[in-house]
């Protein structure tokens, strides 16, 4: 775990109430909740779903889920942004999921390009974010090749044959690079803990 | 997918449903599994606390108002619950603006919440013409602290990341625009004002709003796009 209930984190505990608040049918609450988290969620959806209109119809979906179930937020043990990133990553990998989706349209301008192991931003910016940091430290230490297919997997919801033909290499090396990525993550951070 | 009691593979098989790899059928057949398993549940929430702080470095894309539009509809806020009642009422009534201002000075009149009456009001609306934000203010002669109330009668405002709403007086003839300050993002807020503004505001004509970068316009002068105004008309 990365501990992120033991830190007193202030949003945190703002989006822990305001949940609160929803559950209770609170639309004010919910509103508050809507307007300190929409930007995030939306990113999110974006970046897997790669077109604007899945990811509005997507964060709408997500956030009537959100209204509807939260209630049940209180006996989950995660943090409330980890919880509510979830429903969006979980409901926007589902939407890939559907048959009809594979048709391409306008597709946003987020070049998968762009995250390439030596472009500095994402994970300057992954630096930068606090409860990020043991995180960021432990992807710095997975050899590039597996932090590449661990952020183009995570960000852009490439499956594994997308990663295979993206980074030109056969199904069972990117496959390991990901499990061994992912094996090394779990370990750093447990020392980190 | 052999057997789920392999701790090795139930790990693994949550780390790559977290991540995403996890697809199809068997991504369907382990979300079902979860439902009954509480430990893979544990598992799978470990996972996320782990990998979901990557998704900070994604940074944020503010959606567009229409969604937060489409879900307050949904949830029955748009249509009167406890809390937007409020705006129905006051969309409903905006329709000419000085009409709406005098019949909007005896609704503060009434309100419920201990308050001096308001002296002057604006009714900013947006570009289409609808009302977005109505400003009031009481006789500032009387205030030690002086401030204005604005009350968000559209959309919740949704501003994009690093940016913020600045809020400027017009004072008629060539004087520039003077900032009052920077909005929040409540639906009924107040915005407090320096004294010597204060002074200048009951000879104001209107009110502007841009989008300005963090932190408030670095010229002193509106450099976003204005995106809503308002006539100041005085109540009292």
């Amino acid at each position: 775990m990365t501990g992120d209930r033991l830190a007193p984190d202030p949003l945190a505990a703002r989006l822990a109430e305001l949940l609160a608040q929803a559950a209770l049918k609170n639309q004010r609450a919910f509103a508050d909740l809507y307007a300190l988290t929409a930007a995030k969620l939306f990113g999110v959806a974006l970046r897997i779903l790669r077109r604007q209109d899945w990811a509005e119809e997507v964060l709408q979906e997500c956030y009537i889920s959100i209204w509807n179930h939260a209630g049940d937020y209180a006996v989950q043990k995660s943090a409330p942004l980890t919880w509510m990133t979830s429903i969006v990553r979980n409901r926007s990998l589902d939407w890939l999921r559907r048959p009809r989706q594979e048709a391409g349209g306008e597709e946003y301008e987020i070049a998968v390009e762009a995250w390439q192991d030596d472009a500095p931003g994402p994970m300057e910016r992954l630096v930068a974010s606090s409860e990020a940091a043991a995180l960021a430290r432990c992807m710095q230490q997975l050899e590039a090749k597996q932090r590449q297919s661990i952020m183009l997997a995570f960000f852009h919801g490439l499956s594994h044959s997308e990663l295979a033909e993206h980074m030109k290499q056969p199904l069972g090396t990117v496959k390991t690079w990901v499990r061994r990525g992912l094996e090394r993550l779990k370990l750093c951070l447990g020392e980190a803990a | 997918m052999a057997s789920y009691k392999n701790p090795q593979l139930r790990d693994r098989l949550a780390a790559e449903y977290v991540i995403g790899t996890l697809r199809g059928r068997a991504r369907a057949r382990f979300e079902a599994l979860q439902r009954y398993d509480p430990e893979l549940r544990r598992i799978v929430a470990e996972w996320e606390a782990r990998l979901t702080p990557l998704s900070a470095a994604a940074g944020e894309i503010a959606p567009p108002a229409r969604v937060w539009q489409m879900v307050a509809r949904r949830i029955g806020a748009a249509r009167g619950g406890d809390a937007r009642a409020g705006l129905a009422f006051w969309r409903g009534l905006a329709v000419a603006s000085t009409a709406f201002a005098l019949i909007l000075a005896a609704f503060i009149g009434v309100a419920p919440r201990p308050e001096p009456q308001m002296a002057m009001v604006a009714v900013m609306n947006d570009d289409r013409g609808q009302p977005a934000l109505v400003v009031s203010w009481p006789p500032m002669k009387e205030m030690r602290d002086p401030y204005v109330r604005i009350k968000v009668v559209q959309e919740h405002p949704v501003m994009a990341p690093g940016t913020t709403w600045e809020m400027w007086m017009l004072s008629g003839g060539k004087d520039a625009p003077v900032s009052m300050g920077l909005i929040g993002i409540d639906a009924d807020q107040t915005m407090k004002l320096r004294p010597a503004l204060a002074s200048r505001i009951e000879g104001a004509w209107g009110l502007a709003m841009s989008v300005e970068p963090k932190g408030g316009s670095p010229t002193g002068a509106p450099t976003g796009p204005v995106i809503f105004r308002g006539q100041c008309v005085k109540i009292l």
